[in-house]
């Protein structure tokens, strides 16, 4: 075998452990995010394994929306201008898969991550 | 050095490109489409195929069934017919006429006690038509459901009519699970085939893989909690829920959900959450959704004789949870709860 063919060998397992790495990095499980959606466009992220109290104020279809993070790994709506307030009342957000939605306001709440290996939840 | 480099420059492209073409066949992407109609949310994720325009499309189509059946839209052919109560037969669609047609029929099954959507005047009654919640009185109750029942409605070809002035009909208890089944057609002949399409619908859910006969995953919502309850498996089909937790209003601590009993005029009270699983066939959705209801406004002894009635007919299975929060299922489906090994 000469010196050139060994190079290239290693420079293949190289080239491919590469590949390997960047296919996973693309594709890694997120931590647990919350993604903040007004009419279907994501107007915002939250990291929900951060231990800071995040306030994020955002405008819905209808108005203004408050939603915070508590630092524990909840997001929840604490104010909202819709008239039915059922978005401020739905038990807080903190799995893969939980939401809250405001309708009034074409707001939806998504916990993101994965780990459940659920499809759908039928509600 | 430099003869060495370009060969293994090549390589590494090539394999790169090998390995991006393999990965990105082997998985398409999914797109996930966010739509708000009928007073709820509209999520559709498909995985293949021109996903993207797919799920324009399924909105589109849930849109028509809207504009169709909606119990407030100036132009709806539920908002004609019952502003013709009392008047006189009104021309509708044959589609329209079929999911009337479809609903009387499920009706039937429990002979009109625990499902009719004609009982809307007494919905009315309670605020769940404009949201203003209020307890009614007993005699307002019953002299509501004096007129408030299916018999006021005379379905005679493509016509249908409401024979008292005050009866009203409202589909909002079948019209998201007929939505399922105009999405179910669609995507049965579109071209090219996606390879996966969940439809999650307020929570009523259309899992399509075509001929893939892939294996669902399907979590149910705990009535009194955000997690999931457990969860059951299945091939295609179509999952309606019917619960008291949705849509409801509290007054001196008592919960009054929306899904009215027919036979009584006040909020079904029996259970939390019905799950209702059936088979891709045309109007299973549709059915399923208004079973939802006939299981939830039903007690035990009654689902279990009723599902016996109705089993082999598309239902696949049901998962209940009643009103003291016991889990049971009807049906050879298999429920794992959420912590079990």
């Amino acid at each position: 075998m000469k010196r050139s063919d060994r190079i290239t060998g290693v420079v293949i397992l190289v080239a491919v452990a590469l590949v390997v790495v960047f296919w996973i990095v693309i594709h890694r499980t997120p931590g647990t995010l919350a993604v903040v959606q007004v009419d279907g466009k994501v107007v915002a992220t939250v990291d929900l394994t951060s231990h800071e109290v995040q306030t994020l104020r955002i405008t819905g279809v209808l108005g203004p929306l408050v939603i915070v993070a508590d630092g524990k790994g909840s997001i929840r709506v604490t104010a909202a201008t819709c008239p039915d307030q059922i978005c401020v009342h739905t038990i807080p957000a903190r799995s893969p898969g939980d939401q809250v939605i405001c309708v009034p306001n074409h707001m939806v709440i998504t916990i993101e991550g994965e780990g459940t290996g659920i499809d759908a939840v039928a509600q | 050095m430099r003869k060495v480099i370009a060969p293994i420059v090549a390589l590494m492209v090539a394999g790169a490109g090998l390995a991006a073409f393999f990965v990105l066949r082997a998985s398409p992407e999914p797109v996930t489409s966010t739509y708000f109609l009928m007073d709820t949310v509209l999520t559709v994720k498909t995985t293949g195929g021109d996903a993207a325009a797919i799920n324009e499309h399924l909105h589109a189509l849930a849109s028509d069934v809207d504009s169709m059946t909606s119990y407030y839209k100036a132009e709806s052919e539920t908002v004609r017919v019952n502003t013709a109560a009392g008047k006189g037969p009104v021309s509708v669609s044959p589609e329209y006429g079929a999911l009337v047609k479809a609903a009387v029929a499920v009706e039937a099954i429990d002979h009109g006690r625990t499902f009719d959507i004609a009982i809307s005047p007494v919905s009315s009654l309670w605020g769940f038509t404009t949201k203003d919640f209020r307890v009614p009185a007993a005699k307002e109750i019953s002299d509501t459901l004096a007129y408030s029942h299916s018999d006021q409605l005379v379905i005679s070809g493509n016509t249908v009519q409401l024979r008292d002035h005050r009866a009203r009909i409202d589909l909002g208890g079948i019209a998201k699970g007929y939505s399922l089944d105009v999405m179910e057609e669609y995507l049965h002949s579109v071209k090219p085939q996606p390879r996966q399409v969940i439809v999650d619908f307020g929570g009523d859910l259309l899992l399509y893989s075509g001929g893939r006969k892939h294996d669902w995953k399907i979590g149910i919502r705990d009535p009194r909690g955000q997690e999931i309850i457990g969860y059951v498996r299945s091939g295609d089909a179509f999952v309606a829920t019917s619960g008291d937790y949705e849509r409801y209003f509290e007054r001196d601590g008592k919960r009054y959900c929306h899904i009215i009993d027919p036979s009584t005029g006040y909020p079904g009270t029996l259970n939390q959450s019905v799950t209702v699983i059936t088979d891709i066939q045309p109007m299973h959705g549709a059915i399923g959704d208004a079973l939802g209801k006939i299981f939830f406004c039903s007690p035990a002894e009654t689902q279990r004789s009723l599902f016996q009635t109705v089993q082999g007919q598309g239902i696949i299975g049901a998962i209940l949870v009643d009103a003291t929060g016991t889990q049971s299922t009807l049906g050879p489906i298999t429920f794992v709860p959420t912590g079990a090994p």
